[in-house]
């Protein structure tokens, strides 16, 4: 009877040699392996998807523009653009530019691109605003005129997002043919991609990287063990959790920057919230450094204003505390409108996202404190979605980043006279906000844009179309040798992907 | 025969309630998926272009006609496309499944070769230190959650001692070595309930056998204590343990999710999960399908493995 024990033991160790087989994949100097943080649902140019097939998106495709490292535009498909005197924004073609295919791009490809993006049928992110375009001309072949329906200052700017690839205009529905660094070599369905350079790209030396192999851990925390296990050279996303252990590994460097915000939206149409008094009490009622110690584990930062990043000319240090906490205030703005002993409500985010439930209950806590008593609605991010569109809700937390780092790229969140959306405040007044947002859209000379935004800051401070919670870090981890890459500043940091032309080993 | 024909009839009604069930219920839960597609990271889509998508998807059309649709593909054996990117059910589902299957497997696989002899050596050594270690084990591992026993090997293989990879998958083709060392933790962690749920049935279940007149009698004839042990113990308690051991591979096959998503493995959970969250409808009728599919026809043979040993079932 006791040949079984031993048996057993074999047996066990068995397994033991599985473990000690070596687990790393080797890494190879010509081949970045990035952590993507979601499978992207598809790589349709125009359609917007998020942010992960944003940048893949980015690198098989290119468009007229991109953001350099400093935030600030630069030609991509267009070497130069310029505003002319009749109304027109011109753009002019580099003639070195190729499709994966080796047909020049040309300003026929761009217009029919343009004419795809805002056809009847298109599901385009940039539809609308495309739509809004009159007549695209094309002069030559390396020459592309838009006359716009009204004068629009930051029209460049609709040319620098991950939705707008110009594409072959003999592509096949299914099979858009781009112009970007990389081509798509492989995919195993789900798990990975894999990007090989493309040998004839316009800008000479680039990209840098032979190939570039996009690995999807949807977990964070496994993503963030898979940079420090060396699984992967990089990761986006990095957990707010996981940065003080990339930052003080000495194989790993984090680059994080304040992009992405949180912040509270509002049903107008019925109760207590119709009121921008009530609104404002709202404003000043909550203490965001409590959302950044408990949402983002402290990497971010307060955000008591409209959501103008730090160190942009519309900037204004006093306009960007315009709703500091100050709980006294809060419960005088709230007897003043009629609520002295404040009221029963509902706050509806969604359980599915740590950061909203977090901060859905911290904003619970401080409403309590002055009078509201809301009770949280946490369903799945599909209903948040849905009854956010329909107006089904009192008041919700939301987060999200602005289209670019120009004022006019807030237009989606504090504009609430445009369409119904989950990340808009439902039928709230806020006039003079969306005319001041239209006056600065309209207006070319730059001290002007200027001053009619810091007037639109102090029309939203008093009008709340939504309140500013917290700007929260959103940082990419990378092994120490990877250089070339920087994460772009304020809202451009989802756009950092055309920055992986110049990634590479040291 | 006319039995066998009503069974499988059983079987084909029941998948089609379990579809048409699935079906309306994801339908009847809030949430668009063409608007949610289109907001994906929080971004605010224009309402045309969800319009225009809902449209091209057939969202747009009557549910019955939807239901209609869908139950005409069915037959066919078409499960349909996703919503999400256009790729055929039916494909995906072909994929991914051998994926889940290989995990179960693996981590049953694993369990057996741990537990039955653990559990024999408990049962002939009972109140013994290995007997009362391992039983104390059995039952920690029983009540510690799959996604704490997933975390922690990750923490202390690939984030300390940087032994194992994290969590991921490559074809078997593409690389053997790193194929089977990307399945060893999943594996390891799905086989831990398993296992201790075998340990404790075969310890009993040894027990049991042991005390039986016919090992005494063996005993009295002389016959080797190894002889007895693997004839006529072993034999025998392992009827109890392959009973538990079937019932456990379908509920694997459920219960796999948390294990797929803590280690990466791109099984058939990840889509179900996914597609539920993105109101994919037809990828999650299509999983679920065949999930249900799966659990019907292992009780099909199982009754007509029954029924062809005893034919008291037939006549019932």
């Amino acid at each position: 009877m006791t040949t079984l024990p031993r048996r057993s033991l074999l047996l066990a160790g068995a397994t033991l040699p599985l473990l000690r087989r070596p687990a790393r994949a080797q890494s190879t100097p010509d081949t970045l392996r990035f952590g993507l943080s979601a499978w992207p649902p598809n790589l349709q140019p125009w359609a917007s998807t998020g942010a992960s097939a944003g940048t893949v998106k980015l690198l098989i495709h290119r468009s007229l523009v991109s953001y350099d490292s400093q935030g600030e535009l630069r030609g991509e498909l267009a070497e130069s653009w310029s505003h002319e005197d009749d109304g027109a924004w011109v753009f002019r073609l580099r003639r070195n530019a190729v499709f994966h295919n080796g047909e020049p791009v040309t300003a026929d490809d761009i217009k029919w691109t343009l004419e795809q993006i805002a056809g009847e049928r298109s599901t385009a992110y940039m539809r609308a605003q495309f739509q809004r375009v009159e007549r695209i001309e094309t002069p030559d072949a390396h020459t592309l005129r838009l006359v716009t329906k009204e004068p629009v200052a930051t029209l460049p700017h609709w040319f620098g997002g991950y939705n707008m690839a110009m594409v072959w205009r003999k592509s096949a529905p299914n099979e858009p043919v781009g112009a970007g660094p990389y081509r798509l070599t492989g995919q195993e369905r789900g798990s990975s991609l894999e990007l090989t350079a493309f040998d004839r790209f316009y800008k000479p030396g680039l990209p840098r990287l032979k190939r570039i192999r996009f690995v999807v851990y949807a977990d964070e925390n496994l993503r963030a063990a898979a940079l420090q296990s060396g699984d992967v050279d990089m990761i986006e996303y990095v957990p707010w959790q996981s940065m003080a252990a990339v930052e003080s590994d000495p194989a790993l460097k984090l680059d994080a920057v304040d992009g992405p915000f949180m912040d509270v939206l509002f049903n107008g149409t019925r109760g207590p919230f119709a009121d921008a008094r009530v609104r404002r009490a709202v404003a000043h009622a909550i203490r965001r450094e409590d959302i950044v110690k408990t949402a983002f584990f402290g990497r971010g930062s307060p955000l008591e204003g409209v959501p103008i990043p730090r160190g942009t000319p519309w900037y204004d240090e006093q306009l960007a505390h315009g709703w500091n906490y100050d709980p006294a205030r809060a419960k005088a703005l709230l007897a003043e409108a009629g609520h002295p002993d404040g009221f029963q409500t509902t706050l509806l985010a969604t359980a599915q996202f740590g950061m909203h439930k977090d901060t859905a209950e911290v904003v619970q806590q401080h409403l309590a404190a002055i009078g509201i008593q809301c009770e949280l609605r946490l369903p799945d991010w599909s209903t948040r979605v849905s009854l956010g569109t329909r107006g089904q809700y009192e008041i919700a937390i939301h987060g999200t980043t602005a289209e670019n780092n120009d004022p006019d790229g807030l237009s989606s969140v504090l504009d609430t006279t445009l369409s119904p959306s989950h990340g808009r405040s439902f039928g709230v007044q806020a006039p003079r906000t969306a005319a001041l947002l239209a006056q600065g859209r309209a207006e070319f000379d730059p001290q002007k844009r200027v001053a009619t935004y810091k007037d639109m800051q102090r029309a939203a401070l008093e009008e709340v179309p939504m309140v500013g919670l917290a700007w929260r870090s959103q940082g990419y981890g990378m092994k120490r040798n990877v250089q070339g890459f920087a994460n772009l500043p304020g809202a451009l940091t989802t756009l950092s992907g055309t920055q992986l032309e110049t990634a590479a080993f040291a | 025969m006319a039995w066998i024909l009503r069974r499988i009839g059983v079987s084909l009604i029941l998948a089609w309630l379990v579809a048409s069930i699935v079906f309306m219920t994801l339908h009847l839960v809030p949430g668009d998926p063409a608007e949610l597609l289109l907001s994906t990271g929080g971004i605010m889509p224009d309402p045309g272009a969800v319009a225009e998508l809902r449209d091209r998807l057939g969202l747009n059309d009557p549910l019955l006609v939807q239901y209609g649709g869908f139950l005409r593909g069915l037959t066919r054996g078409d499960l349909g496309n996703s919503l999400i990117d256009d790729y055929p059910v039916l494909a995906e589902v072909a994929l991914r499944l051998p994926r889940t299957l290989e995990l179960i497997f693996a981590g049953a696989i694993l369990a057996i070769v741990v537990a039955l002899p653990a559990g024999t050596y408990a049962a002939l050594h009972r109140g013994g230190a290995f007997d009362r270690v391992a039983s104390g084990l059995a039952a920690l591992l029983l009540a510690v959650p799959v996604f704490v026993v997933g975390t922690l090997l990750i923490l202390m293989l690939a984030q300390w001692l940087r032994v194992m990879p994290a969590g991921g998958y490559v074809p078997f083709a593409d690389n053997p070595g790193r194929h089977l060392a990307l399945l060893a933790l999943p594996a390891l962690t799905i086989a831990k309930g398993l296992a201790a749920v075998l340990f404790r049935m075969t310890r009993a279940s040894v027990l049991d056998a042991l005390s039986r007149d016919h090992v005494r009698t063996a005993r009295a004839k002389g016959l080797t204590p190894r002889g007895v042990l693997v004839r006529h113990v072993v034999r025998n308690a392992l009827i109890p343990v392959l009973t538990v051991l079937g019932l456990h591979m379908g509920t694997l096959l459920g219960g796999t999710v948390l294990v797929e998503y803590v280690f990466n493995w791109p099984g058939l959970s990840t889509p179900l999960l996914r597609a539920v969250e993105a109101r994919d409808y037809p990828m999650v009728v299509g999983i679920v399908l065949t999930i249900s599919g799966l659990f019907l026809l292992i009780n099909l043979i199982m009754d007509l493995l029954y029924a062809a040993l005893d034919p008291r079932i037939r006549a019932a």
